[in-house]
């Protein structure tokens, strides 16, 4: 069983829901290090100053927060420490929304949550949530920074996935096409029928990272004193007329398979 | 590695490739969808000289460039395996270029949990037309485009989506990079009572409200970090020139807002506007950053994401 990072209590109105935070993400990242070349020792990354390229001990950096193009004000190590929030055990949900009002550019990282004592409560909780159709919206402290967070079930478990902020997610306005670059009903029609031709349900699970795969190949043949025969990446011409692509690949897809 | 950054550098594409669809190939250009934080910091020192971050070798102390730097992997056994760029991007699939669109599948059908990441993608090829084809037919059907492809080193499951007619990339998790809730450890389903789910059903919906309020999902730690910098600027303490010092944490992954509008502008549509959803609105002053609220940041090299060996990118591989 994995480790818990954290554990709080979810409040909704009366009632309070003790929990504990896991990680639904495992890090398959393949962890590299950086080498002087000359005599493969992993190098040190120290902070200097530009000007005279001394370098600098922690206690005497500063944050600096930028105002406007060059101008930036420091914030000194007790007023940062003033601004921090305070501690809390609490989970506070404040606002439910209904799903798919939160698009994925929100989403940041996933945790499972896990019911510390009440068993009951938990699922009783993520069955409400499920039959509402509803995103909730939480806020808490954790290790001296604020989250804010969905709360979502899925399989009947909670799920919290820490959520961007409305500062850092960007949108474009509709923008107007065009007559000469819209596609026409025709071209409208072969793709609609291309597209039904290769549609399916969401499978994750048929996905391999393939690249991930091939770096472990390679660093295991390299360990070995082995070489790797290398390839270098391919690019497909582009071109043709659009229609007339349209219809080939419509008349290719009835005999292939797809993945 | 620490890098001048000007200022005003043009925003660049993350990657550069072609999405095929059937045999329609759309050529692309990525722009990441997100913003940094408002939180981000430079590093200066006691006095607001501008710091930096510079790699040094520990043996014999040389300041090292990027050209004396390479990429080592420490194996179970110790041994340090060396690896070079050339080999990385050398046993990079074949159509490592393509993302190539081999299912159509419900929007709604992606769990959450597999969010990581959302790009916007800006036609850059001669003709357009291709691009609103997709755009246009993945609206229709509500359906999102699944395919694969490499970047940087990674290799990224993706969602190709379209919204107001712009086509949108979010990376996916592979499912291997989830745990189940079996491997966290969570209880089989326990009874749940009726009466309970009514109870917080109740709750629930006294909470529920039709719309996102964005206001509820604002940077409040960022907007307290600038008013004590602006008071404190208004009383004209510890107020410093800044010049090229590095920034605290490198968020890489972010754009800036008004040079993704420049570039949506040339390769889409001229009235193309982008805009945060706190509202925050770029067109107005495209020339001279407004200095107050809400405050813009100096325009990040997004550039400097592709840096190899930045510091941030000790990771190579998800």
């Amino acid at each position: 069983m994995a480790r818990a990072i954290w554990k709080g209590a979810l409040v909704l109105g009366k009632s309070t829901l003790s929990v504990q935070l896991f990680s639904a993400v495992q890090d398959q990242v393949i962890h590299f290090r950086l080498l002087h070349e000359k005599d493969r020792v992993p190098v040190e990354q120290r902070i200097i100053r530009k000007s005279d390229g001394q370098e600098v001990p922690k206690e005497d950096r500063r944050k600096a927060y930028p105002l406007g193009r060059d101008e930036a004000v420091i914030l000194q190590p007790d007023e940062l420490a003033e601004l921090e929030p305070e501690s809390s055990r609490e989970i506070e949900l404040c606002r439910f929304v209904r799903r798919g009002l939160l698009g994925d550019q929100w989403f940041d990282r996933p945790y499972y949550l896990a019911p510390d004592k009440d068993n009951g409560d938990y699922f009783a909780l993520a069955d409400a949530i499920d039959h509402a159709g509803v995103v909730g919206i939480a806020r808490w402290v954790m290790r001296k920074k604020r989250y804010l967070g969905a709360l979502t079930s899925s399989d009947g478990y909670l799920i919290m996935t820490a959520l961007r902020r409305a500062e850092q997610v960007i949108s474009v306005s509709r923008i107007e096409v065009p007559a000469t670059r819209r596609p026409d009903q025709r071209e409208l029609k072969m793709a609609e029928q291309l597209m039904s031709s290769i549609e399916g349900d969401f499978e994750p699970q048929l996905w391999k990272n393939e690249y991930r795969g091939r770096v472990h190949e390679l660093l295991d043949a390299k360990a070995r004193g082995k070489t790797l025969k290398l390839v270098a990446p391919k690019r497909k011409p582009a071109g043709g007329d659009l229609a007339d692509l349209l219809q080939r690949s419509l008349t290719g897809t009835k005999e292939r398979k797809v993945a | 590695m620490p890098e001048a950054r000007e200022p005003h550098a043009p925003v660049r594409a993350f990657w550069s490739g072609t999405i095929t669809f059937g045999l329609v190939s759309i050529p692309v250009d990525l722009f990441a969808a997100v913003r940094p934080r408002r939180t981000a910091m430079k590093m200066v020192d006691a006095k607001g000289k501008p710091l930096g971050r510079q790699y040094y070798c520990p043996k014999d102390g040389t300041k090292l460039s990027n050209n004396d730097i390479v990429r080592g992997f420490e194996t179970e056994n110790g041994k340090m395996v060396v690896v070079s760029d050339k080999e990385l991007e050398g046993i990079a699939p074949d159509k490592s270029r393509d993302i190539d669109l081999r299912s159509f599948v419900p929007a709604d059908q992606i769990p959450p949990m597999y969010y990581d990441r959302p790009y916007f993608l800006a036609p850059s090829g001669k003709s357009t037309k291709a691009y609103h084809l997709l755009a246009e037919t993945m609206e229709r059907t509500g359906r999102v485009g699944i395919g694969s492809f490499v970047m940087r080193d990674h290799e990224y499951l993706v969602a190709i989506l379209s919204e107001n007619g712009v086509l949108r990339a979010e990376t996916l998790r592979f499912a291997d990079e989830l745990h189940t809730p079996e491997e966290v450890g969570l209880p089989k389903r326990a009874k749940v009572s009726r009466s309970r789910v009514t109870a917080l059903a109740k709750e629930i919906a006294r909470l529920t409200r039709d719309e996102v309020d964005t206001h509820e999902l604002a940077d409040q730690y960022a907007a307290s970090i600038q008013a004590l910098a602006e008071s404190k600027e208004k009383k004209g303490k510890d107020v410093v020139r800044l010049a090229g010092a590095d920034e605290e944490e490198a968020d890489a992954g972010t754009s800036n807002v008004i040079d993704l509008m420049a570039v949506l502008r040339r390769s889409l549509s001229p009235q193309a506007k982008v805009t945060t959803a706190d509202q925050f609105d770029a067109a107005p002053s495209e020339t001279e950053p407004s200095r107050r609220a809400p405050r813009k940041r100096p325009a990040k090299r997004v550039s400097t994401a592709r840096t190899r060996k930045a510091p941030k990118k000790r990771t190579a591989h998800k």
